[in-house]
């Protein structure tokens, strides 16, 4: 076989799992049985989520975004995760300023001035595998293969904070990108509906739904509603994850707040807003010890923080449900 | 003679924006900015273009008035004619089927490469930190025509980037094939709140096409930290009309929250 040029390579720290050791993951740890996993966001957080772990996560803290489970993990203080993450936006923020996060693939980095501040102190390490080259690595991850070339990242900066290469096309003989498969410990993806064995909808568009759920070691959906196995049977064109690929499903409403979940409830602004007036870590810290440490588990945020006359109301003003049932 | 009408350097410049677009044809529609642009020039121009989010929303028709930050949210994903994902979204710039990509930038070199990633320092530790790529490096890479869309301030345009986030021409004609990028595709506008330029066929380089009615050219090329070539003559670009300015305050952007700026003329 022709030795293949590097022609451009970035030397920095990257995820990989050589691809059968990840077959061989699914075949001995994930279970092909359809029974019930429903638990918590304590117990899922608990159970599946270690120190150190890669997590993923599908789509933003604006619009489903899964942000109890999120608040989970800050509230059972886990450390040193590294996060894939196409869009993030204050999830970024909020896990760096509890300590969870030392590590971020992106993507697109916002909101605020908290996480910018973050990477100027060299608080957290960022590699930009841009939008596109996250979602390619997950793809490969999902279909098994240890890379796949695209025609993009080329002659950019990005080469060189990523480990994305040039080499030369054995088809054309041209340059062409590659990126490697990535397979994350753990996926996070708050859906519309799910059954109690990890059937999941997810109504409107996605970054990788359905990319994450097949190429990470851990599944944890959270749904708006738990509906019943035969709903699935009914309208299978409308199934976004079937159960195996799941770990954990939580019920868990309003599971995207202060996120939008479409048709079902609006953001909230005035609690976006706080969040994007986040700037030092005295702010950070009493919103986090607010909103996070001094309620025990989601429903009681719901309960003591959020309250249900702002939960109607935000209900009332999602009034845009074409296209999603 | 035209009464004088106010308007901001913002409103100025997504009007030139919205005006570029061909109907027809198809917009890759970046985050922010561009989402207003598309929104102006579908409504007044270009009725038959297909918008394109990277996250799979196929021919929005998004809710006026505009809804910042959440892009993907049921408002800006309104009507859509598909819902996909972020893979599908970019099989169609590479496959080429996306005429138009529309881009912001924080810095912009005379090529037409983009900064949107840092500024001063090391990437490692910079001295400002923005979003980065997202999918604007595909963007630039895959869509025929990219159009950067950015205010105009001298310190943004400069010989060098801090960071190359997304390709224009690279070092110059032929380096975008030569890097694997695909054939024919590169910056084709820069659109600025006082003038726009274009990229010369031989050289690559920007070149200042005109400029708003009334602004002198060296007003427009003074800070600038690397001088483009000029057209020979320089055109004048109409300023807003009123139709335009109407549609921009009273349906699109009633709360002033994008179009305020620097008050012109």
């Amino acid at each position: 076989m022709k030795e293949k040029e590097i022609r451009a390579e970035g030397n920095v720290e990257y995820r990989f799992t050589h691809p059968d050791d990840f077959r061989e993951h699914v075949r001995d740890r994930k279970g092909r049985n359809p029974a019930s996993k429903l638990c918590s966001a304590g117990e899922a957080v608990e159970t599946f989520v270690r120190d150190g772990d890669y997590i993923v996560y599908d789509f933003s803290s604006l619009t489903r975004g899964p942000q109890a489970l999120v608040r989970e993990v800050i509230r059972q203080r886990r450390k040193d995760l590294w996060i894939g993450a196409e869009f993030t936006l204050h999830e970024s923020s909020l896990l760096v300023g509890a300590g969870c996060a030392s590590r971020i693939d992106v993507g697109f980095l916002g909101y605020g001035n908290y996480i910018g501040r973050a990477v100027c102190a060299g608080r957290v390490r960022v590699y930009e595998w841009t939008n596109g080259g996250l979602a390619l690595r997950i793809l490969a991850g999902a279909r098994g293969v240890p890379f796949l070339p695209s025609r993009d990242l080329l002659g950019s900066d990005n080469m060189k904070v990523s480990a994305a290469r040039t080499i030369e096309d054995p088809y054309t003989g041209g340059p062409v990108c590659v990126v490697p498969a990535l397979n994350p410990d753990v996926a996070f993806l708050h859906v519309h509906q799910a059954d109690e064995t990890g059937n999941a909808r997810i109504f409107g568009t996605n970054l990788f739904a359905l990319e994450a759920a097949l190429a990470s070691f851990r599944v944890v959906v959270s749904a708006e509603e738990i509906i019943e196995t035969d709903e699935f049977r009914k309208d299978p064109m409308r199934t976004t994850i079937p159960f195996f690929l799941v770990d954990a499903v939580v019920h868990a409403p309003f599971g995207a707040y202060p996120g939008a979940m479409p048709a079902r409830y609006e953001i909230d602004l005035d609690h976006v807003d706080r969040l994007n007036s986040l700037d030092t870590d005295e702010r950070m810290r009493a919103y986090l010890e607010e909103n996070v440490y001094s309620v025990s588990d989601h429903e009681e945020f719901l309960d003591r923080r959020v309250g249900a006359k702002r939960m109607r109301d935000l209900r009332r003003r999602a009034t845009i449900v074409e296209g999603y049932r | 003679m035209p009464r004088k009408v106010e308007f901001t350097d913002t409103e100025f410049m997504i009007v030139q924006g919205a005006r570029l677009i061909e109907d027809g044809k198809t917009l890759f529609v970046g985050w922010g900015i561009p989402q207003v642009v598309a929104m102006l020039a579908q409504r007044l121009y270009v009725p038959n273009v297909t918008q394109l989010f990277e996250f799979g929303a196929v021919g929005p028709r998004p809710v006026l008035p505009f809804v910042r930050g959440t892009m993907g949210g049921p408002q800006n994903t309104y009507r859509s004619l598909q819902w996909l994902n972020m893979n599908w979204a970019f099989s169609f710039s590479a496959a080429g089927y996306m005429d138009y990509g529309m881009l912001g930038a924080a810095q912009v070199d005379p090529y037409g490469n983009i900064n949107s990633t840092c500024l001063g320092g090391t990437f490692e530790k910079p001295e400002r930190r923005f979003a980065g790529s997202g999918g604007g490096n595909q963007v630039a890479s895959h869509c025929w025509k990219t159009i950067i869309i950015m205010k105009h301030e001298g310190r943004r345009f400069v010989p060098k980037l801090d960071f190359l986030t997304s390709p224009g021409y690279l070092d110059g004609p032929g380096a975008r094939e030569k890097a694997g990028l695909p054939r024919g595709t590169g910056p084709y506008r820069v659109v600025t709140s006082k003038g726009l330029f274009g990229f010369d066929g031989e050289s690559r380089r920007m070149t200042l096409l005109s400029v708003l009615r009334g602004i002198p050219v060296r007003e427009v090329l003074d800070g600038m930290a690397f001088r483009p070539l000029l057209a020979d003559p320089v055109g004048e670009a109409d300023p807003p009309t009123e139709e335009e300015l109407r549609v921009l305050r009273e349906e699109i952007d009633p709360g002033r929250f994008i179009i305020r700026g620097e008050r012109m003329l």
